[in-house]
């Protein structure tokens, strides 16, 4: 009797492991190299059972396959599905040398079949035990709502392993339209430059960075100008001439890089379809079109005016009319290049300069163009005389995301005027929980914004592959390492896109929507919660608060809007897919 | 062969070496010109009181109260720059013309306090409010004399001192220019 227990203590691990060798996990639990979950998203444990997902037509279904073959052994994975359309991407894990773990986010598109060896030659982590990989899958709109049953196949030391996959395909479609808009934000082209040293072809670059947010639900912005004023060449016309001779010399560059995405060829072939970008920066800054030499002197206006002008002109004759064009400024007086801050105004009496580029504008653009132009600006410190001072003149706004929470009248006041809200942030660290890049999303949602802009989004560090310091500053990566002469995506923005799916589908019946219900799945909150009440800050001006003020006041804010764990949005999706699914 | 290509290269390094005496002279008289027509009363105007009482202060508890508390009177600014940016103009082609003014109550310390389209500089350090006085700078303010410097690779500065109604030499300017232009630098 003992005996045969021992035989079957000895013989427990070589069963379990072979039968464990292709498991799967959902979207919001990240796995280790090791066979675990990260700690960020733990607990839990991957899956042997059939995966199982439910989606709306016209959007995507998510998972994670790990496979766990024999130490040096080739291993064969593929999957099937009929009707539906896969793509398999391998999960590069990130090295972060402050916390010794290793985090999935890059992920490098396979084809399928797909053939390695563990540990995985390129990552290089010793005693790899696991080789992640993530699944999408795409619900076209014509698909017929129902089951769809495939499977994932594994391949290795000469045995097979399968995991059946079903997909419950819902009859509800995605909306099409955003409700809240994640964007991606950028500064100039030097990083391509460093990111993509052997490329030649910049325009197709950066097309290629507007496909993939595009294509994630989202929009990518890049700034063309510095702090002092100085454009880069593809991001503005060639310009000539002084004074009352200053006029456009050639378009040529900016229609090669804004050509396409202004009239949505940039975006064929891609599943959302052809569409202009909604939002784009002007090159528009103190020093340009106008040489602020010229500052309060006729010659300001009168170089302004004519510029910008033609460039109404080409717009409309371009027929450029859906994109949001944006006269934005980036520059603080820190910086030493202007006498005023056109980011995060600090002090009142630099929102003159806003009015009186409200009225150059004005003056440049006939009342009846049919192209889109916005007055812009990023707002934090004095975000609540701003939203009173520059009525009828700033109509975008963006504020920050924390600070937006003391003002809870805002939101209704600048929806009342038509204009714009967005908010921004950063993006969160891989070693944050998965649900962390939903936070803003949400919020945006609850508060009535349609944007949420990461101020930085592509820009990963130095080696992201092996010294990672936590993507903070990107959700792409460069797939130069992989051969790939573009950018890859990470599985932060994947599960923001699944994120804003989510969040259409609960605006197509919002008057449905439990939101009491619907915090408290996320995080135990109440809607009321995410508002940042009767704060003793505002009893003194802005200009007085100082950082640790501000951090003190927002202390609470920034736990409230945290999600309680990793499966924070798992449980908001159930529910909006119970509400806003439809049936099978 | 051998000597075919040493030939090239002489000749490449003598067309750079002319071309940069040519180009530092160039600054030099933009640098000669400025010192006269900046004006030091005016440059000292720029900071606001509280800019300054904030300049050196170390919050613990806020690593940035200087970076946002930094403030300029906006008519004396205006002026100078304006100046700065036809300083510019005289030099040849993407010239800057940066104001320097030594920090008040730290004589080690000197802050660029305006700056120009191309952003460039041999000494800025990028997004620093105030930074440790260059020895370069501190013997233009000592001396009143004008000083060429080339330590940047590609890089031509004249630094030429700045005086007030009282002779006082209260600050200076940085003409710079790069030998070979970059149309994407500093756009970030």
């Amino acid at each position: 009797m003992s005996a045969r227990i021992l035989l079957s203590l000895l013989l427990m691990p070589l069963l379990a492991s072979a039968a464990a060798d292709l498991r799967w996990l959902p979207e919001h639990l990240r796995p280790d190299p090791f066979g675990g979950i990260v700690r960020a998203d733990g607990p839990g444990q991957a899956r042997e059972t059939r995966i199982e997902l439910s989606g709306a037509r016209d959007g995507y279904v998510s998972c994670h396959i790990l496979v766990s073959p024999q130490a040096g052994r080739q291993f064969t994975l593929t999957a099937e599905l009929q009707g539906l359309e896969l793509e398999l991407f391998r999960e590069w894990f990130h090295f972060m040398p402050s916390r010794k773990e290793w985090y999935p986010d890059a992920l490098i598109p396979v084809k399928m079949p797909y053939s390695s060896v563990l540990p995985d030659p390129e990552n290089k982590i010793e005693n790899q035990r696991t080789q992640a990989f993530w699944l999408d899958i795409w619900i076209p709109k014509e698909a017929k709502p129902g089951v769809y049953d495939g499977k994932v196949v594994l391949r290795a030391s000469g045995r097979t392993s399968t995991l059946p996959l079903r997909i419950r395909v819902l009859s509800a479609i995605v909306p099409a339209d955003d409700v809240v808009i994640p964007d991606h934000n950028s500064y100039g082209t030097f990083w391509l430059n460093a990111q993509y040293p052997k490329s030649e072809d910049l325009f197709r670059l950066i097309h290629a960075y507007h496909r993939i947010f595009y294509e994630h639900r989202g929009t990518f912005h890049q700034l063309g100008y510095g702090h002092g004023g100085k454009v880069a060449p593809e991001f503005a016309p060639e310009l000539t001439g002084s004074g009352r001779t200053r006029r456009i010399k050639s378009w040529d560059l900016y229609d090669r890089h804004y050509g396409p995405l202004l009239d949505g060829t940039a975006f064929a072939n891609t599943r959302r379809g052809p569409r202009p970008i909604p939002f784009v920066y002007l090159p528009i800054n103190p020093e340009w079109p106008a040489s602020f030499l010229w500052w309060n002197e006729k010659g300001y206006e009168t170089e302004f005016v004519n510029v910008v002008r033609e460039m109404e002109q080409h717009f409309r004759e371009k027929n450029w009319t859906q994109t949001r064009f944006e006269l934005f400024f980036n520059h603080k007086k820190r910086y030493k290049a202007f006498p005023w801050d056109g980011d995060e105004t600090r002090f009142p009496e630099d929102n003159r300069y806003f009015v009186e580029y409200g009225r150059l504008m004005k003056k440049a653009i006939p009342a009846d163009s049919p192209v889109k132009w916005v007055f812009r600006t990023d707002t934090s410190w004095t975000m609540a005389q701003q939203f009173k001072e520059l009525e009828g003149v700033i109509n975008f706004w963006v504020a920050g995301s924390g600070m937006l929470s003391l003002y809870d009248w805002a939101p209704k006041l600048i929806r009342s005027r038509g204009e714009i809200l967005w908010t921004y942030g950063s993006p969160p660290r891989v070693n944050d929980n998965s649900a962390a890049i939903t936070s803003e999303l949400l919020k945006a949602w609850l508060y009535g914004a349609s944007g949420f802009v990461h101020w930085l989004a592509v820009s990963p560090g130095d080696d992201p592959w092996f010294q990672f310091t936590g993507g903070a500053t990107a959700l792409v990566y460069p797939g130069t390492r992989f051969g790939i002469n573009e950018p890859i995506p990470g599985i932060r923005l994947k599960i923001q896109r699944n994120c804003v799916q989510d969040l259409n589908l609960l605006e197509a019946v919002k008057d449905r929507v439990d939101r009491e219900e619907l915090t408290r799945l996320y995080n135990g909150t109440k809607p009321n919660d995410w508002w940042t009440r009767n704060s003793p800050l505002l009893n003194r001006p802005p200009q007085d608060w100082n950082n640790a003020d501000i951090g003190d006041a927002l202390k609470d804010h920034r736990k409230v809007q945290r999600p309680k764990d990793a499966s924070a949005w798992q449980r908001v999706r159930e529910y909006v897919l119970k509400i806003a699914g439809g049936e099978a | 062969m051998k000597a075919r290509l040493l030939l090239t290269f002489w000749i490449c390094a003598a067309c750079y070496a002319s071309g940069q005496t040519k180009t530092a002279e160039e600054l030099d008289q933009v640098a000669r010109v400025a010192s006269v027509m900046v004006d030091g009363d005016v440059c000292e105007r720029i900071l606001t009181p509280r800019a300054a009482q904030h300049l050196l202060k170390v919050d613990p508890r806020d690593q940035w109260a200087a970076s946002d508390n930094f403030d300029v009177n906006h008519d004396a600014y205006i002026q100078i720059k304006k100046t700065l940016i036809r300083l510019g103009r005289l030099g040849p082609p993407h010239t800057d013309v940066n104001l320097w003014m030594p920090v008040p109550g730290d004589p080690s310390r000197i802050q660029v306090m305006i700056r120009n389209v191309n952003e460039i500089s041999q000494f800025w350090t990028w997004g620093d409010l105030h930074q440790p006085m260059p020895p370069e700078m501190k013997e233009v303010l000592t001396t009143g004399k004008r000083k060429t410097v080339m330590q940047k690779p590609n890089f031509i500065s004249v630094l030429a001192p700045v005086s007030n109604s009282l002779g006082d030499v209260v600050g200076l300017v940085e003409v710079v220019k790069q030998l070979v232009d970059d149309p994407h630098g500093n756009v970030k």
